[in-house]
């Protein structure tokens, strides 16, 4: 029943570096989401090129919480995603 | 050039073994006894990890030839534990996580029996200043000081 | 003293929290266990590098025809012996692995870019050869101008170390070359506005130096490698799928044809994550067709690996008379070294990441220099930073007359601070380790003459990622868990206390080993504090898999339905009346039966963990200068840290004070000295003194617990944000002390004393 209603957007959130190169300068998007995918998949058919290298460069934080970019990550209506660099540590 | 044919006691077990004139006790421990618990952590005798004994001296043995071993009595820590029984510095490492890395505990331990030896009732700075010439990168020295002055209390029996 | 303040709702659990002796220990203190130089192959040959005099130079030609005609020598190689790699940045912008550049580091091509670059291998029957070998390679160098400095680096006029290369990440791009490889910049808010409603500014430049991670075992290895594309090391590294995979691509392999065993290893600290003798070991072993075993001498390991960058900063921060922080701002300017991929993407983003300020903005540069490439060393990037921010976040403070505790907690983030890359904090943690310093006895003693009390936090991205384990019960009901991840210090203990504790099962009976690149999934390294938090995801999810295995067998037995058999205490039991009257069936016994109800029980998990909850410390640090000598002596030192959860408190504890003592290292001691020509003159733990133990007090851990709800146990990573206030801790002890704040590391009695005098 949840499922047939519309959902609140995903807010995505690009960093500067990103939007330079594949938007035009756009950093903020309202995507209909169930999944990272669906994200994912809603930037690349947008901007070419952009789902690819948030696949492979990129870390997302979904809510604040930093995860791997990875399809499977099941949002939440309304959630707020950072796509940002990756880090790693000593 | 021809080999030096070396006598020595090792661990308490008569040894032979042929060295280069260049090769130091260090390397032969390693390389021609296959005896690799003494560690190389410069070569320069700065970081203490191939601590040995000889004759009941501590030494570096990266700064010691394998010649001068001739007839003397070497220690390493191979020889620390009796049979299947830890040295108490062996279990009070363990006890206090003593070791991260464990590179340089053969060496402390070593060091730290050798200073047991001379003081049994070191104090926390002359634990401290006796294991100064020993690196360790991991674990900042607490509790490595901290099962040296333990074990010292158990040898003691207090 | 140690401490540990948790939250008090908290369930207790059996093994967790305690503190049993490491699997691997008496290996370790018998002198058994076996580090990357301490394997041995018959037939194996002993290889040598020949590294460059020049700190930049051209290479015109290398002759190694006499080296290889010297009898005893097996193998020789050069760069020519390795492919050309694509121009390629792969993978996470921080680390940017651009196997082009890596190529190089390991073995120089057209230049060589630092003194002690490797230029050629031998492989010799004996070390003596080898080195000997190397005085007959005839190297043609074109010496060159060279850079040293990350100020004179980035100058217009500076030594190029690419020609060609062009600034990244700015748009659009530089129309001419230069030494800086990328410019970064974070920001949120107006830093003007910002700026303009503060009573108090504060604005300073600072140097750091780099600094080695200073492991105490050189990079060693041991490489088997056949004609066919096959090949075995055995390597001392923090990720032996890293080794493997770095390897395979540059000796143009297939990744599952080169098998890595785990050897321990002595100590890395972000060091071991990258490679270095491996590739050469192998080559030189596939020419010869023998086994090659290379160790790196101390010299080599200064002059050719790590340290981590030094920098060039300047930050400013404005408060309100309330304390409230309205702007900042941070410059940073790090030295890469020889190849691009200093962390300063991590400095502009932890900087001033344990405050919530509006308006705040970072710039970072990664700039090429004729130093060995950095590496990643503990928290990489943000101890750098954190001590500029840190030293003007006190100086803010004095000037608003305002304690500097309470200060950074009236400004402290928690869960929803925006953050100066973006999104909003997920975790509190912050606080907690500032109120336990308040709170601490230690922050209310009284000093004596020439003692000084400084306090600094810091804040650090612990990692998740891939991971993978297996659980294999015995036939005996014990159990082996097998993970991917190198054993750096002490996770064996972690990962088998987490399994003894999901399964309900004592400690004893669990084995816990790494296992090699063919015997288990991939796993990503061990570093960025992440092995407790992500590799412990993946063993409790097979010990859970385990235990649904253990209903079902137990289901069969009894002839009931797997749902109607609960897991508790290490023992199946009936779920509930409903599902019948059975005694409670232990691990051992569903073990003996085995055989009847299926075969070997069992189970892998493999993960790619997110949600690892970032570290907070706070710390604490008491010196006494001697006006006479400018040295310092810390007097005390107590570090607090938001763990989450200490699984083995022990090992935890030991890595806040390995972790403070290696930042007051890089506070007083530790440097690269170069001189005129570019030459490294401390190489040698002599003259780059680590600290000591005579140097030191006890370090006083408290263990701050605020559980991770992304961890089944409550994990946050322990490893690595410890160091990262130190230096800002003691500098500010420094002012305390004698008022004078001290703004480029080491603090060196030297410096210390002019900057007494300067004030005279």
């Amino acid at each position: 029943m949840a499922e047939t209603l519309a959902r609140t957007p995903a807010h995505i959130v690009l960093i500067s570096s990103l939007s330079g190169r594949y938007t035009g300068g756009a950093k903020e998007f309202d995507i209909e989401a169930k999944t990272l995918l669906d994200v994912i998949r809603a930037l690349e058919e947008r901007y070419p090129g952009l789902g690819e290298h948030l696949e492979e460069e990129t870390s997302v934080a979904i809510d604040g919480e930093i995860h791997e970019v990875a399809y499977y990550h099941v949002l939440r209506p309304g959630c707020e995603i950072y796509f940002i660099p990756k880090i790693e540590g000593g | 050039m021809a080999k030096h044919h070396v006598t020595a006691a090792l661990n308490g077990n008569s040894v032979e073994f042929l060295c280069e004139t260049q090769q130091t006790l260090l390397d032969v421990l390693r390389d021609e006894l296959q005896l690799t618990g003494s560690k190389e952590g410069c070569a320069t005798g700065d970081c203490g990890a191939c601590s040995v004994t000889i004759d009941g001296r501590l030494v570096c043995s990266c700064l010691v030839l394998g010649v001068e071993a001739q007839g003397k009595s070497i220690q390493t820590i191979e020889g620390m534990a009796q049979g299947d029984r830890l040295h108490p510095l062996q279990r009070k490492f363990l006890e206090h996580a003593a070791l991260q890395c464990g590179i340089c505990t053969p060496g402390i331990l070593i060091a730290a029996r050798s200073l047991l030896e001379r003081n049994p009732d070191p104090s926390e700075g002359e634990v401290r200043y006796w294991l100064a010439g020993n690196l360790c990168r991991c674990t900042g020295y607490n509790k490595i000081v901290d099962a040296v002055l333990d074990a010292a209390r158990e040898m003691r029996g207090s | 003293m140690d401490m540990k303040t948790t939250k008090p709702e908290e369930k207790a659990f059996k093994v967790v929290g305690t503190r049993p002796v490491r699997p691997d220990g008496v290996p370790k203190v018998t002198g058994q266990a076996r580090y990357g130089a301490d394997f041995a192959l018959p037939g194996m040959l002993w290889g040598s590098i020949l590294r460059s005099p020049h700190a930049h130079a051209r290479i015109r030609a290398i002759d190694t025809s006499k080296a290889a005609a010297l009898p005893g020598v097996k193998a020789v190689i050069t760069s020519a012996d390795f492919p050309e790699q694509e121009y390629e940045f792969i993978g996470p912008e921080r680390v940017a692995v651009n196997f082009w550049h890596m190529t190089r580091n390991v073995m120089a091509r057209e230049k060589v870019l630092y003194e002690g670059h490797a230029v050629a291998a031998v492989a010799a029957t004996t070390r003596a050869i080898a080195d000997a070998a190397l005085e007959l390679i005839e190297v043609d160098y074109a010496p060159l101008p060279h850079v040293i400095d990350v100020d004179a680096a980035m100058r217009p006029d500076a030594p190029l170390l690419f020609e060609d290369m062009i600034t990244r990440g700015i748009e659009p791009p530089p129309a001419k070359p230069s030494n800086i490889s990328k410019r970064i910049e974070f920001g949120i808010g107006d830093l003007a506005a910002g700026f303009a409603a503060a009573d108090a500014i504060v604005e300073m430049d600072f140097t750091t130096a780099p600094v080695h991670q200073g492991y105490i075992e050189p990079h060693a290895c041991l490489a088997r490698f056949d004609n066919k594309g096959q090949g075995e090391l055995w390597s001392a590294s923090q990720g032996h799928f890293v080794v493997r995979a770095f390897t395979a691509k540059l000796l143009n392999m297939n990744i599952g044809d080169v098998l890595v065993h785990p050897a321990e290893i002595g100590g890395g600290f972000g060091g071991k994550t990258v490679i270095y003798v491996e590739p050469l070991a192998a080559a030189l072993s596939r020419r010869s067709g023998h086994p090659v075993k290379i160790m790196m001498s101390r010299e080599d390991v200064f002059k050719s690996t790590g340290p981590t960058s030094g920098a060039s900063m300047t930050v400013k921060i404005g408060a309100r008379k309330d304390g409230s922080i309205v702007a900042a701002e941070g410059l940073f300017k790090f030295q890469a070294g020889a190849f691009p991929g200093s962390p300063v993407m991590n400095a502009t983003m932890c900087g001033f990441a344990p405050y919530n300020i509006p308006n705040v903005r970072s710039v970072g540069y990664d700039v090429v220099c004729n130093r060995p490439k950095s590496a990643a060393y503990r928290a990489p990037g943000s101890p750098i930073s954190a001590f500029a921010v840190e030293s003007v976040m006190d100086a803010v403070a004095a000037k608003i007359d305002m304690d500097p505790l309470k200060f950074r907690l009236l400004n402290a983030c928690k869960t929803g601070t925006p953050t100066v890359w973006g999104p909003k904090h997920a975790h509190d943690g912050y606080a907690e380790t500032l109120q336990a310093l308040l709170a601490h006895p230690a922050y209310k003693a009284p000093l004596g003459k020439n003692q000084g009390r400084g306090v600094a936090s810091g804040f650090w991205f612990n990692n998740g990622g891939e991971s993978s384990a297996t659980v294999h019960v015995n036939e005996d009901g014990t159990v082996v868990v097998a993970t991917g991840s190198m054993d750096i210090g002490g996770s064996r203990a972690s990962m088998a206390i987490m399994a003894a504790e999901t399964l309900g099962i004592e400690y004893e009976a669990v084995r816990a080993i790494v296992a090699d690149t063919a015997s288990i999934g991939f796993t990503h390294v061990t570093g960025g504090s992440r092995v407790t938090f992500a590799t412990g995801i993946a063993v409790v999810e097979a010990c859970n898999k385990v235990i649904a295995e253990l209903r079902a067998r137990a289901a069969m037995i009894w002839k009931i339905e797997a749902a109607d058999v609960a897991w508790e205490s290490g023992c199946a039991k009936p779920a509930g009346a409903a599902a019948g009257k059975f005694e409670p069936m232990p691990l051992k016994a569903i073990a003996a039966k085995r055989a009847l109800t299926g075969g070997p029980i069992g189970a892998e998990a493999s993960v790619n963990a997110g949600g690892a909850a970032p570290g907070f410390a706070s710390e604490l640090c008491d010196v006494e200068v001697d006006p006479e000598t400018g040295a310092v002596k810390i007097l005390r030192f107590v570090v607090a840290q938001d763990v989450g959860r200490a699984i083995h408190p022990s090992y935890v504890e030991g890595q806040l004070h390995g972790g403070v003592v290696q930042g007051i290292g890089w506070a007083l001691n530790e440097e690269y000295i170069y001189d005129d020509a570019g030459h490294l003159t401390n190489a040698g733990f002599l003259d780059y003194r680590i600290p000591v133990a005579s140097d030191l007090p006890m370090i006083e851990a408290v263990l701050v617990e605020v559980p991770n709800p992304n961890h089944p146990y409550g994990v946050k990573g322990a490893g690595e944000v410890n160091i990262v206030p130190a230096m800002a801790a003691v500098a500010n002890a420094i002012n305390s002390a004698v008022g004078r704040r001290l703004t480029d590391l080491p603090m060196s009695p030297p410096k210390v004393l002019a900057a007494i005098d300067a004030g005279c």
